[in-house]
């Protein structure tokens, strides 16, 4: 066995010094919790009235399958994340392109379509309430032209779709500024090139664009299942905590925080989805890493 | 150089340490010599916000050595509560709803209080079902600061136009004159009633079932869906009742009835002062609920003080919710008719007994079914109140909307076991 050197180990010695802060602070914020939530996931807790365990096995994971409250949530949460994700990438790409277009006043609408970002979700979602409102301003809008109106906040048919709209609104720009950058790395010369060949603006988009973006796409989609799939407080603010009208706002994520601080005693439970869920979000991300293999052009 | 290299390493890390741990530190100590002990509550409107502060002034001067603090948690109450027992922040004297103490009292965060009362505090002064609320094999764990059963609101005018002479004393009386108040072209409706089990729980059992039997739901036993069938057979078969949301009133009963949408409603205590205010020139009078079965019930909804098993000011916090819940203290807080005392001899004190809107209320006490029934109840009631809808709107027969939600809650239940 190699010893190391004296000098070696001070060297190791003072990296490790220089390194003690970060690795306390994840320890004790990202670390431990954790591994304390993979200790929870296999008992029945109870935390008030001094914490109590009680060991259960598997049990806690086994229970999905009779909750007919997980189910649904999962089953919102799929619907949601199937529609929001494809929604706010293609959206995104769209507007970054067209306002890479070198239009006049680009720069400004750039920092208007930047701003919904820049709101905290939570006043966002109460602007939103306010608008979806049965007399609101959107229902208002609709009448105007003549389109069917909703209850968008009380419809169970609709309210998961008011969510999803609000937050493609939201969520979209964020992802056209990371596209916007990307543009810039297009060599000119590519669309020089196919001009000649005779190529308009479309194809120029789908055969030039497109495929020079796959990298970043891939990023985008990846980064907007992992938020979409933690959908949390839009839900919760809507429906007050509940998850309603009739569970048809249910997330995971809301799901989770009811077992955990709404319900005495589940504790255990709501780990034990936690990390169900974060399954579900590494499968649906390596799936999706598969299918967009190639992540360099050449 | 080394070495120096060393001790700056070393500071920078022991330095963000410092910052770090000297986030979690934690300051308590009372300058003047006083106890300083917490009261967490719900905000209630600036009125009644302002008489709790005079009965905690009033206490304070009494018991110069204790400075109450008030913490009011305006949302989200029990979430928040919760959170702040698991963490060993919560006050030393919470209001608890008797709907969610027994789910509370069995994890042990709540203190057991018979060992603090005595024989001058006259336990038997207070409105048994409101104190049974918050026992447990005989252990008492709160006490009762108010409560309101449910009276039968009607309207006098509109009874007079369809002259009707006294409010209805039956369940089958009320029916038949609900038709004659009945004016669909003008949305007016005989009974306006929200379609929730938290109002019809004493309808529910009437004829001998159960709601919950040893923590099941086991609402969808015939006696049950036979005792509660009047409700849905009144909105689906007569029309002659509604739920305020139909009229456009939101959640509120009160509401519809100010408006004059429903000629009666069954309502509590609250409804009186929302009524002064938003409607001062309505013209109405209260009865007890109408029989059901030749019998008298309501329901009864009561909040208690109760203890932080934690706190370290045991003795101070029994001397603040004895003060509160004592003939001096309450005589004060419910002074306003904002809520019904607990204790018998004030409410006599105050006249609520023979007060003309109140006394259907209080009379109502002694055979109130109060909003309690152990720990599964919050679930039983969600799924319930969610299926039961179905059936009130016609959708679907009320046995068999029932039995699905029995089948929820009990899958629901057994998931937290």
């Amino acid at each position: 066995m190699k010893m190391f050197s004296k000098k070696e180990r001070r060297e190791a010695g003072q990296g490790y010094l220089f390194l003690l802060p970060a690795l306390l602070v994840l320890g004790v914020f990202v670390i431990a919790p954790i591994l304390y939530a993979v200790f929870l996931s296999f008992h029945k807790v109870e935390l008030i009235g001094g914490a109590s365990y009680e060991f259960r096995g598997l049990d806690n994971f086994m229970k999905v399958t009779f909750d007919d409250r997980a189910i649904i949530a999962l089953k919102n949460t799929a619907i949601y994340v199937a529609i929001v994700v494809p929604t706010q990438t293609f959206l995104a790409l769209v507007l970054a392109s067209s306002l890479n277009a070198g239009l006049k006043g680009q720069k400004f609408f750039r920092i208007v379509y930047f701003l919904p970002t820049l709101t905290s979700s939570a006043v966002l979602t109460l602007i939103f309430m306010w608008m979806y409102n049965q007399n609101g301003l959107i229902n208002y809008v609709l009448k105007f032209l003549n389109l069917p109106t909703y209850n968008w906040i009380g419809d169970p048919d609709v309210a998961l779709i008011a969510i999803m709209i609000m937050n493609i609104w939201a969520t979209a720009p964020f992802f056209m500024v990371i596209y916007l950058a990307a543009l810039q790395d297009i060599p000119d010369s590519h669309y020089e090139a196919a001009e000649l060949d005779g190529a308009g603006p479309i194809q120029k988009f789908w055969h030039i664009t497109v495929p020079n973006l796959r990298p970043v796409t891939s990023f985008v989609v990846i980064m907007g299942l992992i938020g979409t799939f933690q959908l949390f407080d839009q839900s919760y603010i809507f429906s007050g905590g509940s998850g309603g009208p009739n569970n048809s706002t249910l997330t995971v994520v809301l799901l989770i925080y009811q077992y955990a601080f709404k319900t005495l005693g589940t504790m255990g439970y709501a780990t034990a989805i936690a990390f169900m869920l974060a399954i579900i979000i590494l499968v649906a991300t390596l799936l999706q890493r598969k299918f967009s293999k190639e992540e360099s052009l050449y | 150089m080394k070495r120096k290299k060393w001790l700056s390493a070393f500071g920078l890390s022991s330095l963000l340490l410092t910052t770090i741990l000297s986030g979690c530190g934690n300051e308590e100590n009372s300058s003047s010599g006083k106890t300083e002990i917490v009261l967490s509550g719900w905000g209630g409107n600036p009125t009644e916000q302002k008489l709790l502060n005079e009965v905690l002034a009033d206490f304070e001067k009494e018991h110069p050595h204790i400075d109450v603090k008030l913490n009011t948690i305006s949302d989200q109450y029990m979430d928040v509560l919760k959170t702040r027992l698991i963490g060993g922040t919560a006050a030393d004297v919470f209001y608890l709803d008797a709907f969610e103490a027994p789910a509370l009292i069995e994890t042990g965060a709540v203190e057991p209080l018979n060992k603090y009362v005595t024989e001058d505090f006259d336990l038997d002064d207070f409105e048994k079902p409101m104190l049974d609320a918050f026992k447990n094999d005989e252990e008492l764990y709160g006490l009762p600061k108010d409560y309101s059963t449910l009276a039968l609101f009607y309207n006098k005018k509109m009874f007079k136009e369809a002259g009707i002479k006294e409010p209805p004393k039956t369940w089958e009386e009320m029916e038949k004159i609900a038709i004659k108040l009945t004016d669909h072209e003008k949305q007016v409706y005989g009974l306006g009633m929200l379609p929730q089990i938290e109002r019809m729980y004493y309808m529910a059992e009437s004829r001998g079932g159960e709601v919950i039997t040893d923590g099941r739901a086991t609402f969808a036993d015939d006696k049950v869906v036979d005792a509660i069938q009047p409700v849905v057979d009144m909105h689906v078969k007569d029309k002659t009742a509604a739920s305020p949301s139909e009229v456009g009133a939101g959640q509120s009963a009160g509401e519809m009835f100010g408006r004059g949408k429903a000629a009666m409603v069954m309502e509590g205590n609250w409804n009186i002062p929302f009524l002064e205010d938003t409607f001062p020139d309505l013209d109405y009078g209260t009865a007890e609920l109408p029989t059901v079965n030749g019998k008298k019930g309501t329901m009864s909804f009561t909040v208690g003080y109760a203890m932080n098993a934690e706190s370290e000011h045991k003795k101070e916090s029994w001397e603040l919710i004895q003060y509160l819940t004592g003939k001096e203290g309450m005589e004060k807080w419910t002074s306003k008719g904002f809520a019904l005392p607990t204790r018998k001899s004030v409410a006599a004190e105050l006249g609520y007994d023979s007060d003309e809107l109140r006394g259907s209320l209080v009379s109502g006490a002694e055979y109130a079914t109060v909003w309690q029934d152990g720990p599964t109840l919050p679930i039983v009631m969600n799924n319930f109140n969610n299926q039961f809808l179905s059936a009130y709107l016609g959708d679907r027969p009320l046995k068999e909307a029932l039995k699905d939600a029995e089948k929820q809650a009990n899958r629901e239940i057994k998931v937290t076991e």
